[in-house]
């Protein structure tokens, strides 16, 4: 044990040590052939960082909210509560959670880091699915929102709603009948059992430290919980918050560099319009709240049910927000929920454009 | 040892980190510099954010501190029978993986600290409306639907007036406010409804024909634009920069080439229209151009509401 302590302490100093000589190396290169200046006043560097900052802003109340929420629930919910509260018919559950979705209007990169407590405290499979598919979409504040931005053709804002809530419904109940209700990320919980099994003793050690050592000794039992909650909400916010922030990146980057006449030439004819603007919809990863307003602004450009297309798709599956999932659940899982939601909202729209959008 | 040197490191980094969002948070309102970002309705809930950020940095700093007496275990985990558990916390009976990935983790959440503090924090103009394609807020030239229901307002209007503002139910909104600017001598484009008035002068084009006009904006020019011609232009905010689009309106004047793209001026001029890319749009010939000071904050925003306020 102690040799390997020592390997990796040595390892980890001159991997860190090559790691900022090649820094250094870089940055003189770099300076010596740009000024400072030019760098910093770049107009693609500042439209970047502009666009990194502003969607990490935005996106902040919610992230910190949905952690607080997950590490609540970690603490003070017991296994199997939330179980005993939902419907156990799947077709009561699923409405359930869309009422829950309609209830609680949190961006969903609030809503992921919640959701995987959801799910071990008991919430069934199919229900977090519908309910991470319905929150972004199916709540007043998105409804009105989409509504003003069409306010002149409010059959957009009633098929944006119907074709969300349906969709919802349909892989919901396929999730119930044709996927396992295991998809939780793995990993996560191989390393717990290894980690218990080892240290179980030591952990009896510390709690008995925790106690003596707390200066309120009346409550501490109440600090602790709090302290734990706080710690858990930290974790959680460093665990999805990468995901978040490398979504940002990557966002930030395509909102740089890519323009919207590149992507308006790739959309030739009826079809490919409206996956045109499901794509778009998933690299842009807006917030449910305002990409009525850029869909608007493409009015003239698309169909309507390609904007549809773009505002159902956009929330239920984004790059960001895939992110996050992968951080929560099993890539095959991850894989099959795209697919479903790809393929129903294409024919969904496909449909719509056909009887009610003209 | 090694164990526990890592562990704390975590900690202290954690907080350092969330504290630093907080104070970017705080620097950012207090300075104003946080409407570069968002829009005034958000700042109420990124004040609240700041204020979450400094509690839970507390806490996390409490964390490290105690994590230097002794290992801490911040979840319950040993009790809590429950495996499905986060691993990423300060745990030691688990070495950080490789450094280099935590250094990627670490730098990732530094790099907005870092851009917020060292980088200028400007608006965005010209260049971004290259990006996104500048609204001209026309209607189809070719629009196959015959107008159903033509409604006229009721108000107590002049009844010549509301006759010219005949529309569709939906566009009632943009018919008073059309009927509004109608009657001013100089049309003024002001900050507030800058969107809305655009909206309500393209939907009626021909009904302004000849008005007055004073406009301040940034010069832009598309592709396919004439020599004699640029567009000036407003960045309109909806929830964050993410969503920004340009509105702006075409201009004209023989000498309209000297005036350099992303310059700020104030145009005074008189309603004319024309047709660009399929659209019938308004279109100002210039009388008057004088230059103009960028505002600070330059952005505009839309306003839902703007019918009950007329």
């Amino acid at each position: 044990m102690q040799n390997t302590a020592v390997q990796t302490k040595s390892m980890w100093n001159s991997n860190l040590l090559a790691g900022l000589c090649l820094a250094f190396i870089a940055f003189l290169y770099f300076f010596s052939t740009n000024a400072p200046g030019s760098v910093v006043n770049n107009p693609k560097l500042q439209i970047f960082k502009t666009m990194f900052i502003s969607i990490i802003l935005e996106a902040m109340p919610f992230i910190l909210i949905g952690v607080l929420i997950s590490a609540l629930l970690q603490v003070f919910v017991k296994d199997h509560t939330i179980r005993r509260m939902i419907p156990k018919n799947p077709f009561l559950g699923i409405i359930t959670a869309s009422i829950l979705g309609i209830i609680f209007p949190i961006c969903e990169c609030g809503m992921v880091p919640a959701i995987r407590n959801l799910i071990q405290k008991g919430m069934p499979l199919y229900v977090a699915t519908t309910f991470i598919l319905v929150g972004p979409i199916l709540n007043p504040i998105v409804f009105w929102s989409t509504f003003v931005a069409f306010r002149t053709r409010p059959e957009i804002a009633y098929s944006r709603m119907g074709l969300a809530f349906i969709v919802a419904l349909v892989i919901g109940l396929i999730v119930y009948k044709f996927v396992h209700p295991d998809q939780l990320k793995a990993s996560l919980k191989t390393v717990h059992n290894h980690a218990d099994l080892n240290n179980r003793h030591d952990h009896g050690h510390v709690h008995h430290d925790h106690n003596h050592d707390h200066h309120h000794g009346h409550s501490h039992a109440r600090l602790n919980k709090l302290v734990e909650v706080m710690g858990h909400t930290v974790s959680e916010f460093f665990d999805m918050g990468k995901f978040l922030l490398f979504g940002s990146v990557l966002v930030g980057l395509l909102q740089t560099f890519v323009s919207k006449d590149n992507l308006v030439a790739i959309g030739h004819g009826q079809g490919s319009a409206n996956l045109l603007m499901m794509g778009l919809g998933f690299i842009l990863s807006l917030c449910s709240t305002s990409d009525a307003f850029v869909a608007q602004s493409f009015l003239t450009t698309f169909s309507k049910g390609a904007l549809v297309a773009f505002m159902v798709l956009g929330p239920m599956l984004n790059l960001k927000g895939l992110l996050m999932m992968s951080a929560v659940f099993k890539t095959k899982f991850i894989v099959i929920l795209s697919l479903l939601v790809i393929v129903f909202i294409y024919a969904g729209t496909t449909l719509l454009e056909a009887f009610i959008l003209k | 040892m090694f164990k526990v040197n890592a562990a704390i490191i975590h900690n202290y980094l954690r907080a350092v980190i969330l504290l630093g969002f907080a104070l970017l948070i705080v620097y950012l309102v207090a300075s104003g510099e946080i409407l570069l970002y968002v829009t005034p309705k958000l700042i109420i809930y990124l004040e609240a954010a700041a204020a979450g950020l400094f509690i839970v940095a507390a806490f996390q700093f409490y964390i490290s501190f105690l994590s230097m007496k002794r290992t801490v275990i911040v979840c319950d985990c040993s009790h809590d029978h429950n495996h499905g558990h986060d691993h990423g916390h300060g745990h030691s009976h688990e070495p950080p993986r490789s450094i280099g990935r935590n250094i990627v983790i670490y730098g990732l959440f530094l790099l907005p600290l870092v851009f917020g503090t060292v980088l200028p924090n400007t608006a965005l103009a010209g260049s971004l409306a290259q990006q996104k394609g500048m609204n001209l807020g026309g209607t189809a030239v070719n629009a196959s639907s015959a107008p159903a229901d033509l409604v006229e307002l009721d108000s107590n209007e002049d009844p010549a007036l509301k006759e010219k503002f005949k529309t569709t139910v939906y566009n009632r909104d943009y018919a008073k406010l059309g009927m509004l600017l109608y009657k001013q001598n100089v049309i003024e484009m002001k900050d507030e409804w800058y969107i809305e008035k655009l909206q309500a002068m393209n939907t009626f084009v021909d009904n302004f024909q000849g008005k007055s006009i004073k406009i301040t904006g940034f010069v832009y020019r598309e592709d396919g634009l004439p020599n004699n011609q640029f567009i000036i232009g407003r960045m309109a905010m909806t929830h964050c920069i993410a969503d920004i689009s340009p509105y702006g309106i075409i201009t004209e004047a023989a000498n309209a080439g000297q005036y350099a793209n992303d310059s700020w001026v104030t145009i005074t001029g008189t309603i004319d229209q024309t047709v660009y890319h399929e659209q019938k749009v308004m279109k100002i010939i210039i009388d008057r151009v004088e230059p103009a000071k960028a505002p600070s904050v330059p952005y505009i925003y839309p306003d839902w509401d703007f019918a009950s306020k007329l």
